[in-house]
C-alpha cells in the first residue's frame, strides 16, 4: 500500500496525462527520498520528461494526486512548483542568452518572490551570482553573456539558478544528453555534493550506465508505465535496459525471414569515415563507416542520444559533415541538401513524422504526391487531379492506408497511418535507397507488424535499407547485419545469424558514453 | 451566444467550416448594416466607386496572400507599386515610350523588385519580415530620387484601365481575372501546392527533397508583379503618378488577408479570402465617410474591425508569436 515515510520529500498516485489522441502517462506511482538522486530511465515516449514536467508544473496532471512531505498539494503552474521548492532543470536549456549569468540568476529571483521591479544593485547581484556559481562550482565571471557559455557550464548555470530559488527538489531533465563524458564528470560532482546538502533530484537520463555512476534509485517508465523501481545497489544495468525495452511484445514480430543470400559484390551506399560538424546541439558523429548492398536491410541500433538520428540526417545533407566520403553505387557522391540525395535515390524518413515527415493540414494524396509534384503536373505546372488520386489511391491500396480517402487530411490519422502516408511518399520518389529511422515507433502494434513486413519485402524487391532503431527486437527482426551505435561511433559490426537479444543488449549497456 | 437558438448556431457552425464561410458571413452582414445605415451604400454610383478603390488593394492583397501562405511576409507592397507606376509613367511621359510598352516596364518592375526579395530571403537567408522591410524604405527612396518628389503628370492615357466594359471598368475586371488566376494558381498547380505546403511544415517540405528556394523565388517574384498592377492602376484611377502613391499599403494588404481568413502562420486559407477582406476594409472606409465619422476616428474603427477578425481566427491557437 501507498505509506507516507518521513524521508519521503515527493510522491505521486495515480498520475495520468493525457495529450489529444495519446496518453503519455498511465497511472504512475512515485516517490522521491530526502537527500536521494532518483534517476528515471526509459525509450524515447516513455514519458519521463512528462513526469518531471507534470512535478515542475510546466503541465497540470489530467488524474492524479502529488504530495509534498506528505500534504496533498495541486502544482497548477511552474510558480506553484518553485514556491513548493520544486525546480525544474531543462533539456534545452531555459537560460536568456543576452544577458549575463548574474542576470539570468537573479531574472529566477524576481519570478519567485514577485518583485518585477525590484530596483537591484548591480554589486549585489554580482556577489549574489558568485555565491551561487560557487556552489556548482563553475569558476566563471558573473558578468559573462551566457550565450559565450559552453553548453555544461549553462546546465551548472541553471542548477546554480534552481538552487538560488531555493529548490530542495531538483528535476533534471536529460541534463547530459549535450554533455561530453569531462563535462557529465563535473556535473556529477555536483550533484552528489548537493546530494550531501541534503537536496534531492529526479534525474532523467536515456543513459544507463550514468544511473550506476551516480542515483540512488532508479525507476524505469515504459509507455507511460512504471515497471521497475529498486535501489541502485541491487539491480545492473542488464535488468534495467531489459525492462525499459520490454518483452511481452517479442510474440508479435513476425519470424525472421532468412534473406536470400544475398549477393554482395558491390555496395550501393558505402559511408567511409563520416564526421559531422558538433553544433552544442546532438551528437557528433565521428569516422562512421559502413556499407549496404542491394536488397539488404542494415540495421543501426543505438540508444537514444547514439547519434543515429544525426548519421540518417548527415546522409542526405541535412547535418553539416565535415569529412569523410560517401559513394553511391561507386561513385563519390557530393550532398550537401536532400535535393542532393534524392537525385541519388536516398530518401530519409524522419523519426519525428509530424514536424520533420508530413505537412498535416494537407490530405493524403497531397503529401504523397508532394516530392514529384512537377513531374505529374503538366508542364510541371497544371496539377492533374486524376494522376495524383490514382497515385495515391494505389499507395492506400497497396499499404493499406485507412481510411482509403486520398482527399482525408493527415492531421486526423493514427500514427501508424500516418508513418504508412510516409513511407508512400518515399517510395513514390522512386528513391531505392531508404533511411528509415525509427519507422515503429509510438505506432499501434497491429500496424507495427505490417510496417516492418513491408520493410521486409521491399528490402526482397532491391531496395537497401538502413534501418536507425533503438528496438533490439526490430533491428533482430528486420535487420541482415547489424552496427551498433554509441556516442556517434561504430562499435560494432556483425552478421545477424545466431545473435541473441540478451548479447545486444549488453553491447547497447556496456557501452560508456 | 448561450441564448442563440440552436438552429442559428448550427447555421453558423455549417457557414464557418468553410475557409471562405466566415470572412463571406462577415462581409453579408457588413453589407447590411451598411444598407440600413446609409441609403446611399447601394447606389449603383457608390458602389462602383467602391469597386474602383478596391481593385488596387485586391490585388496586391492577391500578391500578400501568396507570401503569407507560405509562412513569409511582405512589407514592400506599397514601395513596390509606387516604383512601378512612377518608373511606368516616367517610360511613357519622359522617354516616350507607347502606352502599352510602359505598362509592361512597370510590371517588369515590379517583378525585378520581387525577384531581389526572393533572392534576399532565400539566398542571403535574410527573414522575410527585415528583407522586405528593407525594400520598403529602399524602393520608396528610388522612387523619390527618381521623381524628386515631385507627382508626373499627364497620363490620361491610362485611362484605358478606368473606361467600361460590359458596364463594369478594366479595372475591375482586371482584379476578378487576377483573383481567378490566383485561385488556379494555388489551388491547381504545383507551385500551388508547394506553396501551402511551405507554409503548413517547411521542414517537411526540404526533406522530401523539393527546391523550396525556387518556390519561395516564384512566389515572391509574382506577388511583386501583382503590386506593380495595383501601382499601374493607381496612375490610371488619378491620371498621375504620386511618389507618396500605396504609402502605408502594406498594412492594408496584411489586413485584407487577415480579414479575408489568410492564417499569418502560414498554409490556411482560402485563395479568395484576400479580395473578399480587400473588398470589407474598403467598403469600411467608404461607409464611415459616408457616415461622417471623423476621418481620424475611422483609423481606430478599423483597427478594432481587425484584432476582432484576428481574435476570430486564433481561437484555438496556444501561442501566437
Amino acid at each position: 500500500m501507498f505509506k507516507l515515510s518521513s524521508e519521503i520529500v515527493l510522491s505521486t498516485k495515480g498520475i495520468v496525462k493525457e495529450f489529444p489522441g495519446v496518453v503519455a502517462l498511465k497511472g504512475v506511482d512515485f516517490d522521491l527520498r530526502q537527500s536521494e538522486i532518483h534517476s528515471v530511465v526509459g525509450q524515447n515516449g516513455a514519458g519521463k520528461s512528462t513526469l518531471v514536467k507534470i512535478l515542475s508544473g510546466v503541465y497540470t496532471p489530467t488524474r492524479g494526486e502529488i504530495f509534498v512531505r506528505g500534504v496533498r498539494v495541486r502544482i497548477r503552474n511552474v510558480r506553484d512548483a518553485k514556491k513548493l521548492g520544486i525546480t525544474l532543470v531543462h533539456q534545452e536549456a531555459t537560460l536568456v542568452p543576452n544577458l549575463s549569468v548574474a542576470e539570468n540568476i537573479a531574472l529566477a529571483l524576481y519570478g519567485v518572490r514577485g518583485t518585477v521591479f525590484a530596483r537591484a544593485k548591480e554589486k549585489e547581484l554580482l556577489e549574489l551570482a558568485r555565491n551561487y556559481l560557487e556552489l556548482v562550482k563553475l569558476r566563471i565571471d558573473p558578468r559573462s553573456k551566457v550565450r559565450d557559455l559552453g553548453v555544461g557550464e549553462r546546465q551548472l548555470v541553471q542548477i546554480a539558478r534552481a538552487i538560488a530559488e531555493n529548490a530542495d527538489i531538483i528535476c533534471l531533465d536529460e541534463p547530459t544528453s549535450p554533455l561530453t563524458s569531462m563535462e557529465a564528470k563535473v556535473l556529477f560532482e555536483v550533484m552528489e555534493e548537493l546530494r550531501k546538502k541534503g537536496k534531492s533530484m529526479v534525474f532523467i537520463t536515456h543513459r544507463v550506465e550514468e544511473v550506476f555512476q551516480i542515483a540512488n534509485r532508479v525507476t524505469v517508465l515504459r509507455d507511460g508505465v512504471k515497471v521497475f523501481t529498486e535501489d541502485v545497489s541491487k539491480t545492473s544495468p542488464y535488468e534495467v535496459i531489459k525492462h525499459m525495452l520490454g518483452k511481452e511484445l517479442e510474440e508479435f514480430y513476425p519470424p525472421r525471414v532468412e534473406a536470400k543470400s544475398l549477393s554482395r559484390v558491390s555496395p550501393r551506399l558505402r559511408v567511409v569515415s563520416l564526421t559531422t560538424a558538433s553544433n552544442g546541439k546532438g551528437v557528433k558523429l565521428e569516422g562512421v563507416s559502413f556499407d549496404v548492398y542491394p536488397g539488404e536491410i542494415l540495421g543501426v541500433v543505438g540508444l537514444l542520444g547514439s547519434g543515429k538520428t544525426e548519421l540518417g540526417k548527415a546522409l542526405v545533407g541535412a547535418q553539416r559533415v565535415v569529412s569523410g566520403e560517401i559513394y553511391v553505387n561507386g561513385v563519390k557522391a557530393t550532398i550537401k541538401s536532400p535535393v542532393d540525395a534524392l537525385k541519388l535515390g536516398i530518401f530519409y524518413i524522419p523519426e519525428d513524422r509530424r514536424r520533420e515527415g508530413l505537412v498535416t493540414q494537407l490530405t493524403i494524396s497531397d503529401n504523397i504526391v508532394l516530392p514529384k509534384v512537377f513531374k505529374t503536373s503538366s508542364m510541371s505546372l497544371i496539377r492533374q487531379a486524376q494522376v495524383e488520386r490514382s497515385i495515391a489511391g494505389r499507395w492506400i491500396k497497396s499499404l493499406r492506408i485507412v481510411p482509403s480517402d486520398p482527399s482525408f487530411k493527415v492531421a486526423n490519422l493514427s500514427g501508424g497511418n500516418q508513418q504508412k502516408v510516409v513511407i508512400a511518399k518515399s517510395l513514390e520518389t522512386g528513391a531505392k535507397i531508404l533511411i528509415l529511422d525509427e519507422p515503429t515507433f509510438g505506432i499501434d502494434i497491429g500496424t507495427k507488424v505490417e510496417i516492418r513486413k513491408l520493410i521486409r519485402s521491399l528490402a526482397s524487391e532491391g531496395y537497401s535499407i538502413v534501418l536507425l532503431t533503438s528496438d533490439v527486437d526490430e533491428a533482430l527482426a528486420l535487420s541482415d547485419r547489424i552496427l551498433v551505435i554509441a556516442s556517434g561511433r561504430v562499435t560494432n559490426v556483425m552478421e545477424n545469424r545466431n545473435l541473441s537479444r540478451e548479447i545486444l543488449i549488453s553491447m547497447l549497456g556496456g557501452q560508456v558514453g | 451566444m448561450v441564448s442563440t437558438p440552436r438552429n442559428l448556431r448550427e447555421i453558423l457552425g455549417a457557414v464557418t467550416k468553410y475557409e471562405l464561410g466566415g470572412p463571406l458571413l462577415a462581409l453579408a452582414l457588413l453589407v447590411a448594416a451598411s444598407s440600413a445605415l446609409s441609403p446611399r451604400f447601394l447606389e449603383p454610383y457608390n458602389q462602383r466607386i467602391l469597386l474602383l478603390q478596391t481593385a488596387p488593394l485586391a490585388l496586391i492583397a492577391l500578391g500578400e496572400s501568396m507570401i503569407i501562405l507560405m509562412g513569409s511576409i511582405d512589407l514592400s507592397p506599397g514601395s513596390t507599386m509606387a516604383l512601378a507606376g512612377v518608373v511606368s509613367a516616367a517610360a511613357f511621359r519622359v522617354y516616350g515610350f507607347q502606352l502599352h510598352a510602359s505598362l509592361a516596364i512597370g510590371a517588369l518592375v515590379g517583378l525585378a523588385v520581387g525577384a531581389v526579395n526572393g533572392l534576399l530571403v532565400t539566398k542571403a537567408r535574410i527573414p522575410s519580415f527585415v528583407a522586405t522591410l528593407a525594400s520598403l524604405v529602399a524602393g520608396r527612396g528610388l522612387v523619390l530620387v527618381l521623381t524628386e518628389g515631385q507627382p508626373i503628370v499627364g497620363l490620361s492615357q491610362y485611362r484605358v484601365l478606368t473606361i467600361e466594359l460590359v458596364g463594369v471598368p478594366v479595372m475591375v475586371w482586371l482584379f476578378i481575372l487576377f483573383g481567378a488566376i490566383n485561385y488556379v494558381l494555388l489551388k491547381r498547380t504545383s507551385v500551388g501546392l508547394l506553396t501551402y505546403a511551405i507554409g503548413g511544415n517547411e521542414e517537411a517540405v526540404r526533406y522530401s527533397g523539393v527546391r523550396v528556394d525556387i518556390v519561395k523565388l516564384v512566389n515572391f517574384s509574382l506577388a511583386g508583379g501583382y503590386y506593380a498592377i495595383a501601382g499601374l492602376m493607381m496612375n490610371a484611377r488619378l491620371e498621375v503618378a504620386y511618389p507618396w502613391t500605396g504609402w502605408g499599403y502594406e498594412l492594408d494588404a496584411i489586413a485584407s488577408c487577415v480579414l479575408g481568413g489568410i492564417m499569418l502562420s502560414g498554409g490556411v486559407g482560402n485563395p479568395l479570402g484576400p479580395v473578399v477582406g480587400a473588398y470589407m476594409l474598403t467598403l469600411l472606409t467608404n461607409v464611415l465617410i459616408l457616415l461622417g465619422v471623423n476621418p481620424y476616428l475611422q483609423w481606430v474603427v478599423k483597427g478594432v474591425v481587425l484584432v476582432t477578425a484576428a481574435v476570430a481566427l486564433t481561437r484555438g491557437v496556444r501561442y501566437v508569436k
